[in-house]
C-alpha cells in the first residue's frame, strides 16, 4: 500500500518521536464516546479528535484556522463553500487524503442519523484531488462550525468496524481501546501537523473518583475535578482553573399567562416575568461577583450574556449590576410599589413575586438560586427558589423562571436560544421570545457571506443600538456566572495557552493536545 | 430457610419462645421505625441544606458523623433518608404483598388460572433479580414511582407460592367441604376458614419482603434509576459517599449504609421470628 | 449415562421454549413504556448542536419513530436470523456489545461463585459442627448481617479500607491505567478482581452458610452420625468427612439455583469498581433508552438462570438419587 517514497519518510518520521524527552501521559478526564470513535456519527465535537484531522479548527482565541484545508470561500449566494486542501495529508494507513474522501465523510455524515447535524447541506462534490465543494440547502453560516468538528475518514475502508477501529489523518493513532475502561493512543507518523512530545497517551476512563485516586498515586497527569475539590491539589500537581462559557443564568418567561400551553400540556407565560421593567431591574440588581464567591467558591466569572469573550459575544449588550439603587427606579418608573408596606413590591394587585426552579441535584444552580433570590429581595421582588426534578421543569419553564446553563463553541446556540422559531422547542427558547427585529439580525447572521461578516450580526441581536436580545435591550435573560472548569496537572506538564472552555468539563481541554509539552527531565 | 431441625437441638438450658422472641423483634422495629418517621419531619429547617463554612468534617460534637462536601450534615442527611427508604419500602413490600395475595388466591380459582399464576412466576423468577428490577424501573422512567411499582413486581413470588399453597390445602380440606355442604357461600368460607390461616402468612411476607424492598430500593437510587437524586435517600448518599471515600472521608459512607443496615437486619430478624410463628409451611423456600 | 438426564433436559428445554417469546414480549412490552425519549437520551449534552431536523434524522435512522408493534415485528424478524439489533448507545450490533462485556462479567461471577461456595460451606460446615458455642454464634451473626447489607455498601466499606485506607489493593478497574493489555501482568488483573470478586461473593453467602449449617446439623443428628460418634470420632471430623460429603450435594444446588443473583449483583459491583462488564453496559442501556440493548441483555440473563437452574436441579439429582425418580 505504501509508495516507496513516502516509505522512507515514515521511516525517519517513526524515529523520531522515539527520541530523548518523548514519555507516556495519562489523562482522567472522562469523555469516553460509548459509541466509538466515528466522526460520521458525532465523535469529535469538542476537544481533539485524535485520530482525525478535520477542514478547520479554532485557535486558541477560538479563530477559524485551517487544518486539512489550505483555503476557503463561500459563493456569493451564500450556498456554496469551496476548499482547497493541502495536498501532503496522509491517513494513519499511509493512503493520501483526497477530495473525494471529504466529500464521502460529508455525503455520509449526512444520512447517518448519527450526532453530527449535516441537514443543511445538500451535497458535497470532489472537483480535484484537492478541491472540494459543499453545497447547502439555503445559506448558514453556522454550518463552518461542521467544518471545524467533522473528521475526514477514508471513503475506500471507512465501514462498519471504523469507530471501533478508526483510521483517520490526524496527530494519533489508536493503540488500543479498552471499552469503559481506557484509551492509549500513539503518535500518528503520517501526520502532517509536527511533532508530538509523548510516546504514547493514555486516557483512563472508568469513574471520576478512580481519576482522583490515580492523580494521588501519581500516576495520571492531568486530572479534571470537581471545583469543590479542586483546592487540594496533591503534590506534584498544580490547580488550573480553565475558563469557560460554561453559563449558568436565569430564563425568564417572556410573555403573560394568557392560558396557553404546549403541545404537551404545559403552561406558557408568566405576568410578572413579562413585563420587561422587572427582567432589567432584576439584571440591574443582581451582584454577580458576590454570585461567584457564593456557589463556585470564587472559582468563575460573572456572566453578562451567553457567549461571554467568544467572537458573537456584544459586550455592548451588558449592563452594570450590583446596583440595587438603579433597579428600585426602574421598578417604581414601571408601577412596582411596596404598597402594604412589607416589603415586596406589587403592580395592580398582582404581587412581584415568581418561584425560580433548579434542579435540585445540582448545588451550584441550587447555591445561585438561593443567592439570586437573597439579592432579588433587597429590591422588593420575591423569587422562591425551588428544587425541582429535570422533568418537572420540563413541565414548568415556560411558566416559570428556571436557571439554566449553556456555552457552545458555536453561535447557532445563539439562534436556538432567542429566534421566534424556536419557542417551545425543547430547551432551546423556554421562554417563548419573540422580536422580529432581533429574528432578523440573527437571519442575517445565518445568511452572512463569511464567517467574519456574520459576527456583527450576532452582536447586533444581542442589541443593535434601539433593541436586541441583551440585557441593555429585551433583557430575556439574567444571565449570572461563567464557571471555571477545574483540573489538577502534573507540574511538569504544560498544556500551552487554553481555549475558553465550552459547557462540559473535561475531555474539551485536549483540544490543543498535540502541542503540549513536557518541562521535567 | 428451613429451620425445621431447630426443635431437635433444643436444650432446656436456654428455652426458646418464638412468641417472645417475634414480640421482642416487633417491639424494637417498630420503634426504631416510629423514631425514624417521627425524627425526620422533626429535624430542624436547614438542618439538611449546604454549608460552605463546613465541608467535609469528621465526625465531632457539632456533626456527630461528620459532614459532606458540601457541607450537609450527615446524621441530619441519614435521618431524612431512611426515613424516604422507609416510606419507599414500606408502599412496595405493601404493594407486593398485594400482588402475592391477588395471584396466590386466582391461583386456585382454577387449572387456566393456575397455569397463568404459573407461568408468571417462571418469568419472574427467570430473570436476575436486579436485572427485572431495571427493566421495571426503566419502564417507569425511574423516580419514586419508579422503585415502588418494580420492587412490587418483582418481590411476590414467593410470598405467592405460600399463599397459594395454603388456600389450595384449606380449600381441599374436609370442613370447607362440609362448610359447604351445609350451604355456606364462599365469601363465609373465605372469611371464616381462609382468613386467619392466610393472615399471619400474609404478615410475615409482608415483614419479610421489607427489607429486601429497601435495600433493592438503595441499589436502583445507587445507580441513578431510584429516587431522584434531589431528595436525601441512601442510595444517593452512597453514590455521592463513593467520590468522597478516595480523599478518606470513610465517614460519608458510614452512617447511611449502616442506618440502612439496621433497619433492614431487625424487619429480617422480625420476618424470621413471624415465619417460625406461622408455622413450617411458610419457611420453605 | 442415566435415563433420568435427557429426560430433564428436554423438560426443561420444553419450559425454555415457551419462556422465551413470553419473556421477549414481556420485556418489549416493559421497554417500549418507558417515558423517555430515546432521542433526546441519544443527544443528551449536545442540544445545542443538533437541531431538531437532525432529530428526526436521528430517530429515522434508529428506526425511532415507528409504533411499538411495528418495531417488535421487525426484531422479532431479524431475532430469528440470529440478529438481537444494534444498539444506539454503543453504534454497534447487540450481539457484539455483549460479547465484548460477557467476558469481564463472567470473570467476576465465576470466581465470585466459586470463592462464596468454598467460604460459605467451609463457615456453613464450622457453624454446625460448633453448634450453639461461639464460633456458631459468631458465623451466624456475620451472616445475617451480611445479607442485610447493601452489597455495594459493603463494596464501598471494602474500598475505604483495603484501597484509600491501608492501600493493599486498586479501588477500581480490571486493570492499572496506562498499561496496554498486553502489558498487564496476570498477577496484576488478580489483584484487580480481589474486592469486587469479594464483594460479590459475600452478598450471596447467608443462605448457603445456613443451610449448609441446617443439613450438617441433620446428618450430625442422624443415626450414621450417632454411631460413628460412639466409636470416637470428633465433630470436626465427622463435619468434614462424611458430612461434608452429605451437606455438598444440598449446597451446590442452591448455590448454582441462586447463579442468576450473583449476575444481579454483578451490576452493582461493577458500578463501584468501574469494572467494563455487562453491568455497565446494562445500566448506560437503561439511561440511554436502547431498547434494542436491554432486550438483548434481558434475554442473555434469562439464558443464564435458565443455565444455573438446571444445572442445580442435575446437582440436587446427583447428589440425592430419589429426586430422579420424580423427573
Amino acid at each position: 500500500m505504501l509508495r516507496p517514497l513516502s516509505t522512507a519518510a515514515i521511516a525517519l518520521s517513526l524515529m523520531l518521536p522515539a527520541g530523548a524527552g518523548a514519555r507516556p501521559l495519562v489523562l482522567a478526564i472522562g469523555g469516553e464516546p460509548d459509541g466509538g470513535f466515528d466522526p460520521i456519527m458525532g465523535w469529535g465535537h469538542y476537544g481533539s479528535p485524535l485520530f482525525y484531522s478535520t477542514l478547520l479548527r479554532r485557535d486558541a482565541a477560538l479563530d477559524l484556522v485551517g487544518d486539512l484545508a489550505t483555503d476557503w470561500t463561500l459563493s456569493e449566494d451564500g450556498l456554496v463553500w469551496r476548499v482547497t486542501l493541502r495536498g501532503d495529508a496522509l491517513f494513519s494507513d499511509g493512503t493520501p487524503l483526497t477530495a473525494a474522501d471529504v466529500a464521502f465523510t460529508y455525503n455520509t455524515a449526512r444520512e447517518a442519523g448519527g450526532l453530527a447535524d449535516l441537514t443543511v447541506l445538500a451535497e458535497a462534490r470532489a472537483l480535484d484531488a484537492t478541491t472540494v465543494e459543499l453545497e447547502l440547502t439555503e445559506p448558514r453560516i453556522t454550518f463552518v462550525s461542521r467544518l471545524a468538528t467533522l473528521g475526514i475518514v477514508p471513503a475506500a475502508t471507512y465501514g462498519d468496524d471504523h469507530a471501533r477501529h478508526p483510521v483517520g489523518s490526524g496527530p494519533f493513532r489508536m493503540v488500543e481501546w479498552r471499552e469503559g475502561e481506557q484509551l492509549v493512543v500513539e503518535p500518528n507518523p503520517y501526520w502532517h501537523g509536527g511533532e508530538i512530545a509523548f510516546e504514547r497517551v493514555s486516557f483512563v476512563f472508568g469513574s471520576e473518583e478512580a481519576g482522583q485516586a490515580l492523580a494521588r498515586t501519581g500516576i495520571a497527569d492531568l486530572v479534571a475535578v470537581p471545583p469543590a475539590m479542586a483546592d487540594a491539589a496533591p503534590r506534584g500537581m498544580k490547580v488550573l482553573h480553565v475558563e469557560s462559557v460554561d453559563n449558568r443564568g436565569l430564563a425568564f418567561p417572556m410573555v403573560p399567562r394568557a392560558g396557553g400551553t404546549t403541545g404537551a400540556g404545559a403552561p406558557i407565560g408568566n405576568d410578572v416575568t413579562a413585563d420587561r421593567a422587572v427582567r432589567l431591574a432584576i439584571n440591574q440588581a443582581l451582584d454577580r461577583e458576590a454570585l461567584v464567591a457564593l456557589a463556585l467558591n470564587g472559582h468563575g466569572r460573572p456572566a453578562t450574556g451567553p457567549a461571554d469573550g467568544l467572537p458573537w459575544d456584544n459586550p455592548g449588550a451588558a449592563i452594570p449590576g450590583n446596583d440595587p439603587a438603579a433597579a428600585m427606579a426602574t421598578l417604581e418608573a414601571a408601577g412596582w410599589r411596596d404598597g402594604d408596606g412589607d416589603g415586596l413590591r406589587e403592580k395592580d394587585g398582582l404581587p412581584a413575586a415568581f418561584r425560580v426552579l433548579y434542579p435540585a441535584g445540582d448545588s451550584t444552580r441550587q447555591a445561585l438560586a438561593l443567592g439570586a433570590a437573597d439579592q432579588l429581595r433587597g429590591i422588593g421582588i420575591d423569587a422562591r427558589p425551588t428544587g425541582a426534578s429535570w422533568d418537572e421543569i420540563g413541565a414548568l419553564m415556560h411558566s416559570e423562571v428556571v436557571v439554566l446553563g449553556w456555552g457552545a463553541h458555536d453561535p447557532s446556540e445563539i439562534l436556538y436560544l432567542h429566534h421566534g422559531a424556536y419557542a417551545g422547542v425543547d430547551y432551546y427558547n423556554t421562554g417563548h421570545y419573540r422580536n422580529p427585529v432581533v429574528d432578523a439580525h440573527l437571519e442575517a447572521a445565518e445568511a452572512a457571506i463569511g464567517f467574519e461578516p456574520s459576527l456583527a450580526h450576532w452582536q447586533a441581536a444581542a442589541w443593535d443600538g434601539e433593541t436586541g436580545f441583551g440585557p441593555r435591550g429585551d433583557a430575556t435573560w439574567a444571565w449570572m456566572v461563567n464557571l471555571d472548569h477545574s483540573y489538577w496537572v502534573s507540574d511538569c506538564l504544560d498544556p500551552g495557552p487554553l481555549q475558553v472552555h465550552p459547557h462540559g468539563h473535561g475531555f474539551p481541554i485536549t483540544h490543543d493536545l498535540p502541542s503540549w509539552r513536557w518541562t521535567c527531565e | 430457610m428451613s429451620d425445621a431441625a431447630e426443635p431437635i437441638r433444643a436444650r432446656p438450658a436456654r428455652p426458646r419462645h418464638p412468641q417472645r422472641r417475634a414480640m421482642r423483634h416487633g417491639m424494637i422495629a417498630l420503634a426504631l421505625l416510629g423514631a425514624v418517621l417521627a425524627g425526620a419531619p422533626l429535624l430542624p429547617e436547614g438542618a439538611l441544606s449546604v454549608d460552605a463554612a463546613a465541608r467535609a468534617l469528621a465526625p465531632r460534637p457539632a456533626h456527630p458523623l461528620g459532614t459532606d462536601l458540601l457541607g450537609r450534615d450527615i446524621a441530619a442527611r441519614t435521618l431524612a433518608a431512611l426515613a424516604q427508604s422507609v416510606q419507599v419500602g414500606l408502599l412496595a413490600a405493601g404493594a407486593s404483598t398485594l400482588v402475592a395475595l391477588v395471584l396466590g388466591l386466582a391461583a386456585t380459582l382454577g387449572r387456566a388460572a393456575d397455569h397463568l399464576v404459573g407461568g408468571l412466576t417462571e418469568l419472574a423468577l427467570g430473570l436476575p433479580h436486579f436485572v427485572l428490577l431495571i427493566m421495571i424501573a426503566f419502564a417507569m422512567g425511574g423516580g419514586t414511582a419508579g422503585v415502588i411499582v418494580a420492587v412490587a413486581l418483582t418481590h411476590w413470588p414467593r410470598l405467592s407460592r405460600v399463599l397459594r399453597h395454603e388456600a389450595q390445602v384449606i380449600a381441599a380440606s374436609d370442613y370447607v367441604a362440609i362448610s359447604r355442604a351445609l350451604g355456606r357461600s364462599r365469601l363465609w368460607v373465605a372469611r371464616h376458614h381462609l382468613a386467619p390461616h392466610l393472615v399471619p402468612q400474609i404478615v410475615a411476607g409482608f415483614v419479610v419482603i421489607f427489607p429486601h424492598a429497601i435495600l433493592h430500593e438503595a441499589g436502583l437510587s445507587f445507580i441513578g434509576l431510584g429516587i431522584e437524586p434531589h431528595l436525601p435517600s441512601i442510595g444517593v448518599m452512597l453514590a455521592e459517599s463513593l467520590r468522597e471515600i478516595m480523599a478518606g472521608h470513610w465517614w460519608v459512607a458510614a452512617a447511611p449504609g449502616l442506618g440502612l443496615m439496621l433497619v433492614a437486619l431487625i424487619f429480617e430478624r422480625l420476618g424470621e421470628a413471624l415465619r417460625r410463628l406461622s408455622g413450617p409451611a411458610g419457611g420453605t423456600t | 449415562m442415566n435415563a433420568w438426564l435427557p429426560a430433564l433436559v428436554a423438560g426443561r428445554l420444553l419450559r425454555l421454549a415457551w419462556l422465551l417469546p413470553l419473556a421477549a414480549t414481556g420485556l418489549f412490552v416493559l421497554i417500549s413504556m418507558a417515558p423517555i425519549d430515546p432521542v433526546q437520551a441519544y443527544v443528551g449534552g449536545r442540544t445545542s448542536q443538533i437541531g431538531p431536523e437532525q432529530r428526526e434524522a436521528i430517530a429515522a435512522a434508529w428506526g425511532l419513530d415507528r409504533p411499538a408493534p411495528e418495531r417488535f415485528a421487525s426484531w422479532l424478524g431479524r431475532l430469528v436470523q440470529g440478529d438481537l439489533g444494534r444498539s444506539i448507545t454503543f453504534n454497534a450490533p447487540v450481539l457484539q456489545v455483549i460479547a465484548a462485556r460477557l467476558p469481564a462479567s463472567l470473570a467476576l461471577v465465576g470466581s465470585a461463585f466459586a470463592l462464596s461456595f468454598v467460604l460459605g460451606t467451609l463457615l456453613g460446615l464450622v457453624a454446625g459442627a460448633t453448634r450453639g458455642r461461639w464460633p456458631d454464634r459468631v458465623i451466624r451473626t456475620i451472616a445475617v448481617v451480611l445479607a442485610a447489607s447493601p452489597g455495594f455498601w459493603i463494596a464501598i466499606l471494602l474500598v475505604a479500607l483495603f484501597a484509600v485506607g491501608l492501600g493493599w489493593l486498586p479501588a477500581c478497574c480490571a486493570a492499572p491505567p496506562g498499561r496496554l493489555d498486553s502489558e498487564v501482568a496476570l498477577a496484576d488483573r488478580w489483584r484487580h478482581m480481589v474486592l469486587p470478586v469479594v464483594t460479590l461473593s459475600v452478598v450471596g453467602l447467608a443462605p448457603l452458610v445456613l443451610h449448609t449449617r441446617q443439613s450438617l446439623i441433620a446428618f450430625l443428628d442422624g443415626p450414621a452420625a450417632r454411631h460413628l460418634a460412639a466409636h470416637g470420632a470428633r465433630p470436626l471430623h465427622l463435619a468434614f468427612g462424611p458430612g461434608l460429603r452429605h451437606a455438598a450435594g444440598v449446597a451446590l444446588t442452591l448455590h448454582l439455583a441462586g447463579a442468576g443473583e450473583l449476575f444481579g449483583g454483578s451490576v452493582l459491583a461493577e458500578a463501584v469498581f468501574a469494572w467494563p462488564g455487562l453491568g455497565q453496559a446494562t445500566v448506560r442501556a437503561a439511561t440511554g433508552a436502547d431498547a434494542p440493548l436491554l432486550m438483548g441483555i434481558g434475554l442473555a440473563t434469562l439464558l443464564f438462570v435458565f443455565a444455573g437452574n438446571l444445572l442445580a436441579d442435575i446437582a440436587a439429582r446427583l447428589a440425592d438419587p430419589r429426586l430422579r425418580r420424580a423427573a
